[in-house]
Formats: structure tokens, sequence, C-alpha cells
């Protein structure tokens, strides 16, 4: 499919997606309905790897580049972001390796426990 | 003439492509982590606008057209699921329990350090979806009250500390499993982790980025009660 026909349907993932959060009672990211959306179409063969592959593949490979401008925005929030700079840092920095560690540890637990069962059956 | 300039949305996206490519070129001549586009051309056209004393609503005009693309963005994460399907069904209940414990780790930590250091209320929502990627942590921010900014800040921190520290995290934790390794880091530190993992090894790299999706979703839904 030609790119303009790819970003017809990324588009009208994202438009459809936008409608269902505007009727959710709760605020939803509009975004990862549509990432559900789209996974859905995929797993449904609504919409195939091919109709979507050279739009996908281009934002993939520079997605950085479209969170440049939030990044900018900073400039409006100097003053908030001065004022709690060294706690921001630090949480920022220190919650990391909590992270990690969590999702490691659990499923190298599971990942043992399977392991175990597998072996005495 | 000067106005012209700075009244057309051409200023901010010139501006955002060109320091792009400058980011670029320094990554490339650096290969620092700490060096990556994103910082280096937010640096840059910050210290061109500071300097140059030009408003900020002039680089907005143009700068905000880009920001429509977030959605698309994320949305397209979909198709890295997609391919990965084989791989996330063979590891699906420790990938989403692991992600779950990682997500619920992330919140609680930041919830309670922000917390003891008395933090406000936006800051903390700004910095609650630090863990993961962008395109979704701008999204739970917004839907929060949270800063975009400020949490794409927060975002780059931990990325950048997730990717020059992991193989660090791995043998301080004892992680030997490299599904448990791959999902971590793509937990902790999302696309800058994944880059890390890329060179670890295969597998490390295909479970951290099943990982950011997941934790996107998981991290979404968590939010919804906070």
């Amino acid at each position: 499919m030609n790119i303009t026909g790819q970003l017809a349907i990324l588009f009208g993932v994202c438009l459809a997606a936008q409608c269902i959060a505007a009727l959710l009672p709760v605020a939803f990211p509009a975004s990862v309905i549509g990432m559900l959306l789209l996974l859905g179409l995929l797993l449904l063969r609504g919409v195939r790897e091919r109709h979507i592959d050279r739009v996908c593949g281009f934002l993939s490979d520079n997605m950085s580049f479209f969170f440049v401008a939030p990044c900018v925005g900073l400039l409006e929030h100097t003053d908030a972001l001065l004022d709690c700079l060294v706690p921001f840092f630090v949480i920022a920095v220190v919650t990391t390796p909590i992270v990690y560690f969590a999702t490691a540890w659990t499923i190298q637990l599971i990942m043992a426990l399977r392991r175990k069962k597998g072996g005495k059956s | 003439m000067i106005e012209a300039f700075l009244s057309s949305p051409f200023f901010g996206l010139t501006l955002t492509c060109g320091a792009w490519c400058a980011g670029l070129w320094v990554q490339k001549k650096t290969g620092l982590i700490l060096c990556n586009p994103l910082l280096v051309s937010t640096v840059l056209i910050i210290l061109l606008l500071v300097s140059l004393k030009i408003p900020y609503e002039s680089y907005a005009l143009g700068g905000d057209l880009l920001v429509l693309m977030q959605t698309p963005v994320t949305v397209m994460l979909a198709l890295n699921v997609y391919q990965q399907r084989r791989l996330l069904g063979e590891y699906f209940l420790p990938v989403v329990a692991g992600c779950l414990a990682g997500s619920l780790a992330s919140i609680a930590s930041v919830l309670l350090l922000s917390w003891l250091m008395g933090l406000d209320g936006v800051i903390t929502a700004s910095l609650l979806p630090k863990s993961v990627t962008t395109a979704i942590a701008i999204a739970i921010s917004e839907s929060r009250g949270g800063i975009p900014g400020l949490t794409v800040t927060a975002v780059l921190i931990a990325g950048v500390t997730g990717a020059m520290f992991a193989p660090l995290f791995a043998r301080l934790f004892h992680i030997t499993d490299p599904v448990a390794e791959g999902t971590a880091i793509g937990a902790c530190s999302h696309g800058l982790g994944t880059a890390k993992a890329m060179e670890i090894g295969k597998i490390q790299a295909a479970m951290s980025s099943i990982a950011i999706c997941v934790c996107g979703i998981i991290t979404s839904v968590l939010a919804l009660f906070m």
C-alpha cells in the first residue's frame, strides 16, 4: 500500500481511539486505546502488517524526533523545575534500579518455579 | 521581515528538524548515551531561543504541529508487539507479572519519595509515568494533570540511568535469566534501555521492546487509580 493509504489507516485508528476516549467516563490516554485497537485489528487480520509497515517503520526510526517540541516546552516551566530540581533528579534516578529489581526478580522467580514444576513432572 | 519570520509555523518546524539533524550528528561522532539526539536538539533549541530572546510562542507555532504526531507514534507501537507475538506468547505470564511488578514498584516509589520530599501534585503527576516510553508517558502525565516537558525530562533521566547501568544492575541483583534481564531493562528505561539491550543480546533486545508496550499499557491502567 502507498504511504498516504498507510497514513490514512494510522490516522483513522487515532481518530477512532480519540472518539472512544471521549466516551469513557475516566481519563484514559487515547494513544494507548489506539495502540490496543491497532493490535486487535492486526491480530484479527482486519489490518495486515504490509498495510502499515512503511509508515510505522519511519515513525519507529524517528520516534524521539516527535518529542523535541514537548521538551522545549520546558522553557515555559523552568520555575517549576528549578524549584524542585534536586528531588526531581533524585527520584528519577533512584526509582530506576527499584523498577529493574522488581521486574527482573518477579520474572526470575516465576521462571524458576516453572522449571521446578517442569522437572518434577 | 523578522516578524514574518517568527510568526511562521515553518520557523519552529525548520528549527526542530535542523536541531534534530545536529543531534544525530553529535551522537554519531561521540557515541555517548548522554549525547542522544533528543537531549542535544532540545538544548540547542532552548539555547537559541533564550540567547536571541525569541518568545517560546513563536517556536510553538510550528513545534505544536509535531506534538500532534504523538498519538500516531504511540499507536504504531502495536506493530512491535504484533511482530513479537510468538515470543510474548511463550513468556506471557512471567512478562506480564514482571511488568506489573515493575509498574507498581515505579508508581509506589515515585509516590512515596515525592511525599517524603514534599513535592506538589503537579510535579508528582509529571514524575509518575517516568519509566514508560515517552509517547505513553506524556499521555498519562497530561491525563493526571502533569507537565509534559517535565515528564519527558524524567523519562530521559530514567532512560539514560537504565542504559548506562543495566549491566551493573544485572550483576548487583544477580539476574542471570536473559528474559528477566531484557524485560527489566525495557521496564525501567524504555527505548534508551532497549538500545543497550541490543548490545547485550538478541533475547534481551526482543524482551525489552515487548516490555515497553506491556508496561505502557499496565501503567496507563494503574494511573487510573491514582
